[in-house]
């Protein structure tokens, strides 16, 4: 899988680099920005009231 | 050579999936507290901004309430006109009466925004026993700050002296990444009845993370812009399932008052990772003193 976009980056071992760098940090980006915060509330942290913020709904 | 490739995609998810649940962990762990750190600095700069431009009383609240009123009247708006329709046949004497009655009817709902601001108030300060001596020392209802907006700052010196979170109106999921949420239809700061908060224990700055720490005794100061209210806890932290809305009630059952007071209940997540149940901590007011006089001796001792 890596091996595979590897060999599909063009230039030479330095460019691929930079590029995968690149690469990288937009999947981090794109995770933290967009992917974690959906999931989060999936998890238990966010139980903090007693109505369950009924009253927002209100 | 084909089993090569498999073994290797193979590792090579395994890889990517472990790096997934550590950048999560980070995630849930660092960058929530980085983000709702920033958004509480940001609260709290908006709100000393606020209050040295002089607008304390949030001005645009008795608008959205009416507009609330309003919205809760719908259904007693058709009541009058439900009504007034046994009324029409009753009085069969023409078209036009119909039409001045129908003209009547339709003034009542008019007039009728005065009247269930009547009934419609029970239903948000209702939390509030309603003492006229008191009501006039107790910040106004009609102050009631716009939901989803800082209206006070709460310290905890029992956290560190440098503890200092904003409270938003409301306990919506969002609002408490950007800070403590007051329960709203519990009562104002310093006013009879019971200043119900919620806030994290962890993730998204954990500001309520050492709530369990919190002994008879300790100092809860908010200030709302023009005064310290200084509430002083009362008995350990209280675990309890929930759904137990009780706690929050003008006198809690389970807290030990007996008597119509000025409380203060802080609500949050038991054991500290989980949901399974609630921590509340309940205190009383026991000092209050103007902003113009300096912190109150809880805070600078």
């Amino acid at each position: 899988m890596y091996g595979w976009i590897w060999r599909r980056l063009p230039g030479n071992a330095w460019v691929r680099a930079l590029i995968s760098l690149l690469l990288v940090l937009a999947v981090v980006y794109v995770l933290f920005q967009y992917v974690f915060p959906w999931a989060e509330p999936l998890l238990p942290f966010n139980d903090v009231t007693v109505d369950n913020g009924m009253a927002v709904n209100q | 050579m084909r089993s090569r490739t498999v073994v290797r995609t193979f590792s090579e998810l395994c890889v990517t999936i472990g790096t997934l649940l550590v950048l999560f962990v980070v995630y849930v762990l660092y960058w929530t507290g980085v983000r709702a750190d920033s958004a509480m600095d940001e609260e709290l700069g908006r709100l000393q901004d606020r209050w040295s431009s002089g607008a304390v009383g949030a001005a645009a609240a008795p608008g959205e309430q009416a507009g609330e009123q309003a919205g809760q009247q719908q259904p007693e708006g058709a009541q009058p006109e439900a009504g007034g329709l046994p009324d029409d046949p009753s009085a069969p004497s023409g078209g036009r009466s119909d039409g001045q009655s129908g003209g009547g009817s339709g003034d009542q709902p008019g007039a009728r925004p005065g009247d269930p601001s009547g009934p419609a108030r029970p239903d948000a300060p209702s939390r509030t026993p309603p003492r006229a001596g008191t009501a006039g020392q107790a910040p106004p209802a009609g102050t009631a700050p716009r939901a989803g907006r800082a209206f006070a700052v709460m310290y905890i010196p029992r956290f560190g002296a440098g503890w200092a979170k904003p409270v938003l109106e409301g306990t919506g999921t969002d609002l408490l990444k950007r800070g403590l949420g007051h329960y709203e239809r519990t009562a104002r700061p310093g006013a009879q009845g019971n200043f119900a908060v919620a806030g994290h224990r962890r993730t998204y700055g954990d500001p309520f993370k050492d709530l369990d720490e919190l002994r008879a005794g300790d100092a809860v100061v908010i200030s709302d812009g023009t005064t310290w209210f200084t509430y002083r806890v009362d008995g350990r932290p209280y675990r309890t399932r929930p759904d137990d809305t009780g706690v929050i009630d003008p006198v809690p059952a389970a807290s030990g008052y007996r008597t119509p007071g000025r409380y203060l209940t802080l609500t949050t997540c038991e054991p500290e990772w989980g949901h399974s149940h609630r921590l509340i901590v309940w205190a009383h007011l026991d000092a209050t003193s103007p902003v113009s006089r300096g912190r109150p001796g809880a805070l600078s001792a």
